[in-house]
């Protein structure tokens, strides 16, 4: 009947109607400028992040609270991970939070957007020389136009570890995982690794290929951002970068074969790849030892920087960072609590901390792999006092590799177009590395929508 | 409002007072649908309208400022190789899915509408998936879905298959997704439970004795009986088909540390990084016209030819 037809008609155009609302905005926002930060603060503070804080997380808050509650400040935290819809949504509201915990390598799009303000200002009202206090490469990733927008923590420099169980089964040594000698390095992988069938049971190494992309591309001397923070994907480096991740994937089943493998690894469980001899070496942030702390007695470790093409180690800065937005009501006392959140006097105590679990808790054996901070006073201080040789000397050669390599760091750079940069960088490899694509094909489609990415945001 | 009814009878029009009990009726009527048209009216209607305006503008977040850009957003739409892709990607999953959307759950509710014992468990336990969260259904899936550890390859294997890479091999990512959204079919074959439970027995007797078989009375009473459900569920199951976005983005693009093969970028995805990635929201709106305007026209398209097949059984 007509009715009938009529309803299925509005039930259509009702249903249509929802595509439209995928895209809305609010009202609201800042200017992106400074502000007048000042000491003589109050009120509240509300913070997004530490999303599963540790022991390392809650003393270094611990340290932060007390210092602002000296002024009456009472602290809001919540525990979540940065989202950026959410922060996006929230920010077009006005109604956002007073500092925004978020991956370094994001802060100058935000910063581009003016969604988020300048802290030069504030580290100069508490006397803090940023480019002093933390390593150069750690504040080059949130710089942006000449200012710094983000108060950064942390400092996972990612190495080849190694499984020198696997590498003494077949003849490894330490010396044949060396990155700049291609041929040799190509050949101990293909030693190491086991096949059944077309799958690999074993690889020989991991080089976690497109989520650290930009790890390998720096390493053959390309870049992904350039000076002037516009992208540079196509790099002539950068393609041979990829070209050698496809000849290690290839010696191992190629890539789909090898990645299905891999997201089927225990990575935090009894039965992690290390244990399980599952790789013979993999790319990993210095996080992952720590992991491996309860599984001392089950694996044998070694570590080894990825080199340069001309033989030098090399890394790269990775982390994340806090963000006060535009919008911020109350950035002085936030100012306050992030200068205390990553003074020496706070990583003093997450480091104790730190010791204090490592010692109190026999599945750790005793390892204490130290804490990589960003800042490289506060580095040394903590290895000093807490990190001593333990039982495992594989264990101690590895935290020293990644202690060792932490001062060859290099920052990729910063764009305001670095979260679609990324993306682009990513799914390229993903390409070339399935055979979509050959690699300078696929970078160079990259580098186009990195480049309309970046002038849509650049004006 | 008038105090009078205009009503047309077979003896001529008469014109009836309309008494104090109906017109507080009708005021109570529209207090009980008023949270509706008011959530319509500001959550549908004026966003609608927000970004029709914001798609003719470069729209500033921060600043909640936007300057004039005339049809530029709409021509950048053709200039970004992206849009076309991933609209021709979900196109595809739209043509596979839809039809194995509506056979499986045909199929499903046609084996419930036959349980005679324990019907309502059935029908409970077949529509579990339903509510079962996106997150938890991808987070399985992932797992199902391995190339070389998943239970589906296992499966394959161990009748002589050689599974493919699922998530990995460009040509298996979109036929992947259809799986995962096959998981979900339940709303669909609710509907055609409900359709199938209307068809008069009767026919299917008369049918029995006049001689015809299994299949031609599925055909020649089933299917024509329940023509209007599965109108509706085609009209349906395209429009989220074409706005398909959680299954895609849980899949490939919840971790931001690793890349998405391009064949699976959707539409949808596509116009969610647009506008809170990149905070480019005049293109993103623009994004959603476009997409607005191919659902519209597929819908009535659908809508015309529909009306040729669709059996109205209070038409007759």
């Amino acid at each position: 009947m007509k009715r009938t037809k009529q309803m299925l008609l509005a039930a259509t155009a009702g249903a249509a109607l929802f595509a439209l609302t995928a895209c809305g905005g609010g009202g609201g926002g800042g200017g992106g400028t400074a502000a007048d930060f000042s000491k003589d603060y109050s009120g509240s503070l509300n913070v997004w992040g530490f999303e599963n804080a540790d022991e390392v997380g809650t003393s270094r808050v611990d340290v932060a609270d007390k210092t602002v509650g000296g002024n009456d400040v009472k602290v809001k935290l919540e525990a979540a991970a940065f989202d950026a819809q959410k922060f996006t949504t929230r920010a077009a509201s006005g109604n956002v939070p007073d500092v925004v915990q978020m991956d370094r390598q994001f802060v100058a799009t935000y910063a581009a957007q003016g969604l988020v303000m300048p802290v030069d200002k504030c580290f100069a009202l508490y006397d803090v020389e940023p480019r002093e206090y933390w390593y150069p490469q750690v504040i080059d990733d949130v710089a942006y136009g000449g200012d710094i927008y983000a108060v950064p923590q942390f400092y996972q420099p990612p190495a080849i570890l190694l499984n020198t169980r696997v590498m003494d089964e077949v003849g490894v040594t330490i010396d044949d995982m060396n990155t700049s000698d291609q041929a040799a390095f190509l050949d101990a992988v293909k030693k190491m690794t086991v096949m059944d069938g077309a799958n690999p049971s074993r690889m020989g190494f991991d080089p976690q290929g497109v989520s650290k992309a930009g790890l390998w591309m720096l390493s053959f001397g390309g870049q992904t951002i350039d000076k002037d923070g516009k992208p540079a994907l196509d790099n002539e480096n950068n393609v041979k970068a990829i070209e050698f991740l496809k000849e290690i994937y290839d010696a191992q089943g190629g890539y789909a074969n090898a990645k299905s493998f891999v997201d089927s690894f225990d990575v935090f469980g009894d039965n992690n790849s290390y244990v399980a001899d599952q790789v013979g070496g993999a790319v990993f942030d210095q996080w992952y030892p720590n992991v491996l702390t309860s599984y001392a007695d089950q694996v044998q470790l070694g570590a080894t920087p990825v080199m340069t093409q001309d033989g030098k180690p090399f890394t790269v800065a990775s982390g994340s960072s806090f963000v006060i937005p535009t919008a911020a009501k109350n950035p002085s006392a936030a100012c306050a609590w992030l200068i205390s959140l990553t003074s020496p006097e706070a990583w003093q105590a997450a480091g104790e901390a730190r010791a204090e679990t490592t010692a109190n808790d026999p599945g750790r054996h005793g390892i204490n792999t130290g804490l990589f901070t960003g800042s490289p006073e506060s580095d040394q201080a903590i290895r000093d006092a807490y990190v001593k040789p333990s039982d495992y000397p594989g264990f101690d050669q590895v935290i020293d590799t990644y202690y060792t390599v932490a001062a060859n760091g290099q920052s990729f750079g910063s764009s305001p177009a670095g979260q679609q940069i990324q993306t682009e960088l990513q799914n390229a490899v993903t390409s070339a590395l399935l055979g979509e694509k050959a690699p300078a094909d696929a970078l160079k489609d990259a580098q186009d929508a990195a480049m309309r990415a970046y002038n849509q945001v650049a004006g | 409002m008038a105090n009078t009814m205009t009503v047309e009878t077979t003896a001529g029009t008469r014109v009836f007072k309309t008494s104090k009990y109906n017109r507080r009726e009708a005021l109570a009527g529209y207090l009980f649908i008023s949270p509706w048209i008011v959530g319509f009216l500001i959550f549908t209607l004026g966003a609608m309208i927000y970004s029709l305006v914001i798609s003719f503008t470069y729209y500033q977040l921060a600043t909640n400022t936007a300057r004039p850009a005339g049809l530029a957003n709409y021509e950048a739409l053709f200039d970004d190789p992206k849009v076309m892709m991933s609209l021709g990607n979900t196109l595809f999953y739209a043509v596979l899915a839809v039809p194995l959307e509506i056979i499986f759950a045909l199929f499903l509710a046609m084996l419930l509408n036959n349980v005679r014992r324990g019907a309502g468990v059935f029908r409970t336990l077949y529509y579990l998936p339903k509510m079962t969260p996106a997150v938890a259904t991808a987070s399985v899936f992932f797992l199902l879905l391995n190339g070389n550890q998943g239970a589906i390859n296992k499966g394959l294997a161990a009748i002589g298959i050689q599974g493919p890479q699922w998530l990995l091999d460009p040509n298996w990512v979109k036929p992947s997704i259809v799986l995962m959204t096959l998981w979900g079919v339940s709303g669909t074959m609710v509907i055609f439970l409900a359709a199938l439970k209307t068809v008069p027995r009767d026919l299917y007797e008369v049918a029995q004795i006049d001689g015809a078989g299994p299949v031609r009375r599925f055909f020649s009473i089933t299917l024509p009986m329940i023509s209007g459900a599965m109108f509706f569920n085609v009209i349906v199951l395209t429009i989220a088909a074409l706005q398909t976005f959680d299954q895609a983005y849980l899949l490939f693009y919840r971790d931001t540390g690793t890349g998405a093969p391009d064949a699976s970028l959707f539409y949808a995805i596509y116009l969610f990084q647009q506008a809170f990635r990149q905070f480019n929201f005049g293109f993103a709106a623009a994004m959603a016209w476009l997409l607005f305007l191919i659902i519209m026209i597929i819908s009535l398209v659908q809508v015309k030819l529909g009306n040729r097949f669709v059996y109205y059984e209070s038409e007759r």
